[in-house]
């Protein structure tokens, strides 16, 4: 079994909470962040942190805007988001792939 | 071993960008109740001889508002059934696509209804009436395509039914043969109500079909 695509995966995405993030932001323009804790069910703490990490990464960019007076923070993926996104399905479908019974 | 958890992490981002990005709520009984309403309208509309030019646009316009309530009640029940909330992500992006072209659609009515001259059987109204009929339809079609980026991807062909359509009986005119007050009522049953109908048994079987997979 060739190990190199588990070795490539990215360890920012990889991450559970992380990839149900990405995977969301991938599907839609962008998402609020109440949208995301939402569907996700995390805390607001817990999904902070991940929006942290994955901002310092570079995939994720967070507006702050105002919506009927109250503050809207608006979440999206970034091109490298998305590109590192895409990346990750294909090495997992490769592992996938290498793994079926011939 | 490695094969699983590559599968199920595979599964977890196909399920969270389904929930993300799809529309969800089973379109087939709202698609039916409409189809049902405007072939019941279009029947009614004959029988009845709405004829002049305001009665046209106030009875299609209130048609077309029990029609949107009744699919928002159907979309809730569905939600409530589901223990999933009414005014969901998609269903929002949803509303907000369909929204220009249906908000375009009303104030072209009401501009017609507000200037509507004295005599309610002139020809000039009778035109306007089928005009009316066939913007409505192309900007049905122009909501339903916008709507189809965040549904199922027939949802847009059927947008481009109704444009295409729309636009296609604009360029043919109006026949010779046709009286037009029925004429104006044909193009609403067929567009709100045949094609609508036609469309809830095709999704019928092939929602039911998803659903069994």
């Amino acid at each position: 079994m060739n190990p190199e695509p588990f070795l490539q995966l990215d360890r920012v995405i990889h991450e559970k909470g992380r990839l149900g993030i990405m995977s969301m932001l991938a599907a839609s323009p962008e998402l609020s962040f109440t949208e995301l804790r939402d569907a996700l069910e995390m805390t607001d703490g817990n999904l902070t942190s991940h929006m942290r990490t994955l901002q310092e990464a570079g995939y994720v960019s967070v507006s702050k805007s105002y919506e009927n007076n109250r503050p809207l923070t608006t979440c999206s993926l970034t091109p490298a988001g998305k590109k590192a996104f895409a990346n990750y399905v294909n090495l997992l479908e490769q592992i996938v792939q290498q793994n079926k019974p011939k | 071993m490695e094969t699983n958890w590559a599968a199920e992490h595979l599964q977890v981002i196909r399920t969270l960008m389904e929930r993300s990005a799809v529309y969800r709520r089973a379109l087939a009984p709202v698609m039916t109740l409409n189809g049902a309403m405007g072939t019941g309208a279009a029947l009614a509309g004959w029988v009845l001889k709405i004829s002049s030019l305001r009665a046209f646009i106030l009875f299609w316009a209130c048609v077309g508002a029990l029609a949107v309530a009744g699919s928002f009640l159907l979309v809730r029940r569905q939600a409530l059934k589901e223990s999933e909330p009414f005014w969901s992500p998609p269903t929002r992006r949803i509303t907000q696509a369909m929204l220009p072209a249906l908000v375009a659609g009303f104030i072209v009515g009401a501009v017609v209804w507000a200037r509507v001259v004295s005599a309610p059987e002139s020809l000039d109204n009778m035109l306007l009436m089928l005009w009316l009929a066939l913007s409505w339809v192309v900007l049905y079609g122009c909501a339903f395509h916008a709507a189809g980026f965040f549904m199922p991807r027939g949802m847009r062909i059927f947008g481009w039914a109704f444009i295409l359509g729309g636009c296609g009986l604009f360029a043919l005119g109006i026949p010779d043969w046709a009286d037009r007050f029925v004429y104006a009522h044909g193009i609403m049953g067929f567009f709100f109500g045949v094609l609508h109908l036609a469309y809830g048994v095709y999704l019928y079987f092939t929602e039911q079909r998803k659903n069994e997979m």
